[in-house]
């Protein structure tokens, strides 16, 4: 890995140290770059403990822009959970702002904690989130362990039983502002140099690119309708003044 | 704009997803915007004689009059993206410009930066990012100060890496993220003092976890104050504006120091001038 990339960069370096981190695996989360691709990761999480998902191990990708760590990762979950859809592009942002508010100082690790942390929380109609009830929820968790992903394997065999580091007082408090939704396939192209694009693309790509058109075209239609619904009352009113006008000289 | 719309789930049909798509709209808007700007205006500019501005402004008495005025105080300009780092862009690279010529400004110095990362995570910030941007940020200081007061030769060589090294997104954004942790952690310790500073009902670290860490966000003088006294280094901007008079006004920073950086500022942007 390290002769494909120029590890004088520093977004390739900064990858290489936290592939080292986050190298062994915990009890509540593990994540590694694909072999021939640093910039996309996979990941596995266990469900937060007194929830819903507390049965449930969860896999996905990890996408990471090339202009990571200023710009944040993009996180796509695999295993069916009840709470994300999966195979949709999800990203953080701090609750009640735009995701530019990401830090650089955060990192995948912190991604991966605060993802866990906003599992349990209510989805409320926000773009890529699911509201399924707690029985769904639990009976995907208890289903969760048997999921194989085509790469990693079967997940509920790569989480260890060590103990996680703890987050910091201060982590904590960053974690619990931390919200995610899902993005609009179309306003996240990456830009330029293709060499930091997934190299092979897996099957998810396809489910990905299909979400969200419907609802901007409808947006679309309505503004269109009432647009001519404007006009067609302006030609209404100006015939019936041409008529008042044309009456009024016949007098 | 997101603070304003209501977060009752009731209503989370149609008049959400419209929302949210005006939202991306104009994300992405911002994004093509933004993607166009660095498609054409490098990270940190050439020298330019200050007459480039007097064309800018051909057609406008006001800005004219202040050209004019900063002409006689100032002969070069170099400019900056316009891109919200503008101004941890412009002070840093004119202050390790002015450090390859100031042995003792640079040792000085180098004691500050040296400490900087134990007070940041002294303050809680995570230690395993905060060490991967100052290890990045103290690469690009000791490169200059191995050559700092040597021949010509070698002060052409190094000004010349120093360009290229801020023209390099990575190096260039890597040490605009360790300005802003370094901006964030002055804030923090003195967080009384800059408490005042603050408008609205923010603390200071929800302010500098809005508006100073993340990369993008623009510079007041709170930024600008926080950072000169952390590093303890003057900073001199002249403010060009629609204000009143024919004078370029300038401000010091802290106040009372002696200026080794000068910016010039314009309404959301700095740039870096030279006498």
């Amino acid at each position: 890995m390290a002769e494909k990339y120029n590890t004088k960069c520093p977004g390739v370096k900064r990858l290489m140290r936290e592939a080292i981190e986050l190298a062994e695996a915990t009890e509540e989360y593990c994540a590694r770059p694909l072999e021939d691709n640093l910039f996309e990761w996979h990941f596995t999480v266990r469900g937060p403990r007194g929830t819903d998902f507390e049965d449930g191990i969860y896999h996905g990708r990890i996408l990471l822009p090339k202009e990571y760590p200023m710009h944040p990762p993009h996180i796509i979950l695999l295993t069916p959970n009840g709470r994300f859809e999966v195979n949709k592009k999800i990203c953080l942002s701090i609750s009640g702002h735009h995701p530019e508010t990401w830090q650089p100082s955060w990192s995948i690790r912190t991604a991966l904690l605060a993802l866990i942390a906003f599992m349990p929380t209510p989805a409320e109609g926000t773009i890529g989130s699911l509201d399924y009830s707690p029985a769904e929820r639990k009976t995907l968790a208890k289903r969760s362990s048997n999921w194989v992903c085509p790469q990693c394997g079967q997940i509920s065999e790569l989480l260890s039983s060590t103990a996680a580091k703890p987050p910091t007082e201060e982590e904590q408090s960053v974690l619990n502002q931390i919200a995610f939704k899902g993005e609009e396939e179309q306003a996240q192209k990456p830009l330029g140099e293709p060499i930091f694009e997934p190299q092979n693309i897996p099957f998810t790509q396809q489910v990905l690119e299909s979400s969200d058109t419907t609802t901007s075209f409808l947006d679309q239609l309505t503004e269109i309708l009432v647009a001519l619904l404007i006009g067609a009352i302006g030609i209404f009113i100006y015939r019936r003044w041409n008529a008042l006008a044309s009456a009024d000289s016949e007098l | 704009m997101a603070d304003d719309a209501p977060s009752s789930s009731t209503f989370a049909g149609n008049s959400v997803d419209s929302s949210i798509n005006q939202d991306e709209l104009i994300m992405k808007q911002q994004r093509e915007i933004e993607q166009e700007i660095s498609e054409t205006i490098p990270l940190v500019g050439d020298l330019e004689s200050l007459q480039t501005l007097e064309k800018e402004y051909n057609e406008d008495p006001v800005y004219m009059l202040k050209v004019k005025d900063l002409s006689a105080k100032y002969k070069y300009i170099r400019r900056t993206r316009p891109d919200g780092n503008c101004f941890f862009r412009a002070f840093s690279y004119a202050y390790l410009e002015h450090l390859v010529t100031d042995k003792q400004e640079y040792e000085k110095f180098y004691e500050i930066a040296k400490n900087s990362k134990e007070i940041l995570v002294a303050l809680g910030f995570p230690q395993f990012t905060v060490e991967d941007f100052y290890e990045t940020f103290m690469e690009v200081v000791q490169r200059v100060g191995e050559h700092a007061g040597g021949t010509l030769d070698e002060l052409g060589a190094i000004r010349q890496e120093l360009h290229d090294k801020f023209n390099k997104q990575g190096y260039s954004d890597y040490i605009v993220v360790y300005l802003r942790l370094i901006t964030s952690g002055q804030l923090q310790t003195e967080h009384d003092f800059y408490q005042n500073f603050i408008e609205g009902s923010r603390t200071v670290t929800e302010f500098c976890r809005q508006e100073v860490e993340p990369m993008y966000k623009e510079s007041d003088h709170i930024h600008i104050i926080a950072l000169s006294n952390a590093l303890k280094v003057g900073v001199r901007v002249r403010y060009m504006d629609r204000g009143e008079g024919s004078q370029v006004m300038a401000h010091d920073f802290p106040e009372g120091a002696k200026p080794l950086v000068h910016l010039l500022y314009r309404p959301g942007h700095y740039d870096i001038l030279y006498a």
